[in-house]
């Protein structure tokens, strides 16, 4: 894919210390880099930081030093074009399937029939459609996590966030939906050119990525920048990819 | 490389399994011992309170005597309530066929308002003469704050039986532990805890009856059958009767003082160390949530410009609470009222056991009756033909409507300056760190020590103004506001601190604040709490309704309290009769308002809680 002169996002220069009772924690260590119209994969070991960084690029945390640009203005709070998914879906239980996907848009401007046919739309296109006046705890982990994807669609976002969005559900499940937000990701009708995911999962990372930025153990620092320009769709079981994923594996540890 | 969701584990911390039980045993045995002897040497000291006392009886002097007093009831009546809630538990937990029939049973017994049972048993025990033997006074003064203490340890029991894991006793079974070794090495070590936290409520349910039991007359002038206890509960009504405001005020701290000393060196301790010998079902750390949790403690004091104004105020507000929460009892008695009050299993008993536990209370209360009856030797008929001359139907009817309206009224205001305080207290630092220990200290006074500050301000005042009506009204509703609205406040506060992260993430990635926030996601997270705080608001406000409504015979509002209280002093066969119907009444309305309103929403609230 190739990258147009100008990037979407700029983090620049992220720092982020926890200030603790006679020694602080320094999570993020001057953590810099530019995304593209591209899919981006934040790897790094368990309790590295990486989330911490998602949160502080959609201003659900404050960095302690440098700051997030999007399209040349810095981030100081949630922005309704950037999209965020949650590891633990992050459903309200007492709102149904329409519910929780209304209300990603429901702070915007959007006329009210109009936000219902958007809500609607994504809910059919993750394939969801006659559930939708289910209540989370009716669906399965792997429907649960449809409708956060609904919901962060519904907001039409140039940049979509994932946490974790894999890893709280089993093998199978996973494997389906990777490759059906990819697929959303390359329809052209669809307006989100960036995806920052985070993950451990370092397989996962190389078979979706266009690029995969591979954070250090606390402090976090970025230790590698690696490009994959394979063809898409790929299979899991390329030996490339096995190849990448052993290169970044052997930077972590 | 895919690394499975972490699986649930669970974790035993059960260090030396007898030796808590042990230990709460030997201190409580010891705490019986200090009390005990402490009585007697004060006694002496004091000439068994006699001459000074006797004479000038609210003199501040006599104040550690009288604490002394008060406290040895209660513990002796702890120590039977303790026992009761064991063998009723156990015998409950154990069997399954029983707890069809003890389970509701239990439900009944706990639903009985308790100040309305205090006629009933001086009825029973004292006799008719104008000065009844002290033994007999003190007797029922302990059967009395026993039946405000046994039912929650006894929930506690049951609940902590029913928490041991299958596999533990499995385990048990399997390595040959039966009878009294599984009763002490499994079943106790898993009840105390439980029984730590129902105690706290227990004693809040004991000292709720201390002001206004240890002072109390029955029937009218020439045949009045007068109890007099030494303790502080009378000092502070006797105190009242004065309208010695400076007097009732200083009863009233040493009663609280008492209340928080006892909480702070006893129940905290103890509730410490019970939690560590807990059966703990514990989610395995996920990565991030928990991996940011260890560094939490530094993380919110810094945040001082605000990234995202909710998110980050309410991250590091809801977490002082929290810790401001963890040092009040308020916390400890929201977690055991919670899974106290309605074991589930109580919704899952057959209809034969529920029908039968019915008929085993109807038959108690008849054979209450017959004793009262027989031991005040009276006619039953010329009661009851009294009681249609006295009262109808329809007065009875309209009197509880009447008494309905202003517990209403009473948690209609309670519901909705909580729900308000609620919020703000869990979202302030600063007003938490104002406010909780405040609530704390107000929500420990027993209510029923509050009345003689009402009557000292609103009803004395006001004894020949056309006022007194709507004084005597709102004097009412304020006491069964005390003894409602801090159920309210802290199932709130605790509801709303216990929103997830993630949820609250969501909410403001996706711009949700301010009062759509409130709306949409604070209080319909605190709907289930709002409905366990309202059962519980409602059994304490039924309790404030008996002393709230009958000040004096010049002072007093129609109503089922003043009903109750007022047929007290009638004609003695009808006295009975009367007693007994009014307690029918009003049991069976809190019975009919828990099943019809409580309940059923209690089953709709499913929906409204976060998943673990």
């Amino acid at each position: 894919m190739s990258q147009p002169s100008e990037p979407i996002l700029q983090i620049e220069d992220i720092t982020k210390i926890y200030p603790g009772e006679g020694k602080s924690t320094t999570v993020l260590d001057h953590i810099s880099f530019d995304v593209y119209k591209e899919f981006l994969c934040i790897v790094g070991p368990s309790g590295c930081g990486k989330s911490t960084l998602l949160r502080i690029i959609d201003g659900l945390d404050k960095p302690t030093g440098g700051q997030v640009v999007f399209h040349g203005q810095p981030i100081t709070s949630p922005s309704p074009k950037i999209g965020v998914i949650f590891q633990t879906f992050a459903l309200i239980p007492w709102k149904t399937v329409l519910g929780n996907v209304l209300m990603a848009i429901s702070s915007t401007s959007i006329q009210k029939e109009e936000q219902l046919k958007i809500a609607q739309k994504y809910i059919q296109d993750v394939g969801l459609e006659g559930f939708e006046s289910s209540y989370p705890k009716e669906l399965s982990g792997g429907m649960k996590q449809r409708v956060g994807i609904a919901r962060a669609l519904a907001l039409q976002p140039e940049v979509l966030l994932m946490d974790e969005p894999f890893s709280s559900l089993d093998a199978l499940t996973a494997e389906n939906l990777r490759r059906e937000v990819l697929d959303i990701w390359r329809d052209p009708a669809y307006p989100t050119g960036s995806v920052i995911m985070v993950t451990h999962n370092v397989q996962e990372a190389v078979e979706m990525a266009d690029r995969v930025i591979v954070l250090s153990a606390r402090p976090a620092k970025i230790v590698d920048d690696v490009k994959i320009d394979l063809e898409r769709p790929r299979s899991p079981r390329d030996p490339a990819l096995y190849d990448l994923a052993d290169r970044i594996i052997s930077k972590i540890s | 490389m895919h690394v499975p969701r972490p699986s649930l584990r669970k974790r035993v911390t059960t260090a030396s399994a007898g030796k808590t039980a042990s230990l709460f045993t030997k201190i409580f045995l010891s705490a019986i011992a200090v009390v005990t002897i402490g009585a007697l040497i004060i006694d002496l000291l004091t000439g068994g309170l006699t001459p000074n006392c006797q004479n000038n009886p609210l003199d501040p002097l006599c104040i550690p005597g009288y604490a002394i007093r008060t406290l040895t009831r209660m513990t002796i009546a702890y120590a039977f309530a303790l026992g009761f809630a064991l063998t009723y538990g156990i015998a409950t937990a154990m069997s399954h066929r029983a707890s069809h029939v003890l389970l509701p049973l239990l439900d009944i017994f706990q639903s009985v308002p308790v100040l309305g049972v205090v006629p009933v048993v001086f009825l029973i025990i004292l006799g008719t003469g104008a000065n009844p033997p002290v033994f007999n006074q003190e007797v029922a003064s302990i059967i009395l704050i026993f039946t405000a203490m046994a039912w929650a340890p006894t929930f506690g029991v049951i609940a902590g039986i029913n928490a041991i894991p299958t596999d533990i006793k499995e385990a048990a079974h399997a390595y040959g532990m039966h009878g009294a070794k599984y009763l002490r090495q499994i079943v106790l070590p898993a009840v105390f805890p439980e029984l730590v936290w129902s105690s706290i409520l227990a004693w809040g349910g004991g000292w709720y009856l201390i002001p206004v039991e240890e002072h109390l007359a029955f029937g009218s002038p020439p045949n009045q059958t007068q109890v007099d206890l030494p303790g502080i509960g009378r000092y502070i009504a006797l105190a009242a009767l004065k309208a010695d405001l400076g007097l009732a005020l200083f009863g009233l701290v040493v009663l609280v003082g008492i209340i928080l000393a006892i909480d702070r060196l006893i129940w905290k301790p103890l509730g410490t160390r019970a939690e560590k010998y807990k059966y703990e079902t514990v989610a395995a750390p996920r990565t991030t949530a928990t991996r940011q949790s260890s560094v939490v403690a530094g993380v919110r004091r810094y945040e001082d410009r605000l990234v995202s104004p909710v998110l980050t105020f309410f991250k590091s507000e809801r977490s002082y609470a929290g810790r401001v929460l963890e040092i009040t009892r308020l916390k400890r008695i929201r977690h055991i009222t919670e899974r106290l009050r309605f074991p589930e299993r109580i919704s899952r008993i057959p209809l034969w056991g529920r029908l039968l536990s019915y008929a085993i209370f109807v038959g108690l209360v008849i054979l209450g009756l017959i004793v009262t009856i027989m031991s005040r030797s009276q006619s039953i008929e010329s009661g009851i033909s009294l009681l249609a001359t006295d009262v109808t139907g329809f007065g009875l009817v309209a009197i509880t409507v009447l008494s309905l309206s202003r517990l209403v009224i009473a948690y209609a205001i309670a519901l909705s300056w909580t729900l308000g305080a609620g919020i703000l207290i869990a979202r302030s630092q600063r007003l938490s760190r104002l406010l909780v220990p405040i609530f704390d200290i107000g929500q420990s006074i027993p209510a029923t020590a509050l009345f003689p500050l009402v009557v000292i301000l609103l009803v004395n005042p006001f004894k020949n103004s056309p006022y007194l009506g709507f004084t005597l009204n709102l004097a009412s509703v304020l006491l069964i506001l005390t003894g409602m609205q801090w159920y309210l406040l802290f199932n709130i506060v605790g509801a709303v601190n216990g929103v997830p992260n993630d949820i609250l993430e969501a909410t403001t990635a996706y711009r949700i604040r301010g009062r759509r926030f409130v709306k949409e996601i604070l209080i319909p997270a605190s709907f289930p709490a709002i409905l366990i705080g309202s059962i519980q608001a409602w059994g304490g406000g039924w309790n404030a309704l008996i002393v709230s409504e009958y000040i004096g015979p010049n002072a007093n509002v129609p109503g089922l309290g003043s009903f109750l209280v007022q047929a007290s002093s009638k004609d003695p066969a009808l006295a009975t009769v009367e007693i007994y119907a009014s307690l029918l009444v009003m049991t069976a309305t809190v019975l009919i308002i828990n099943r019809m309103v409580w309940r059923r929403l209690l089953r709709k609230a499913d929906r409204y809680k976060f998943e673990a």
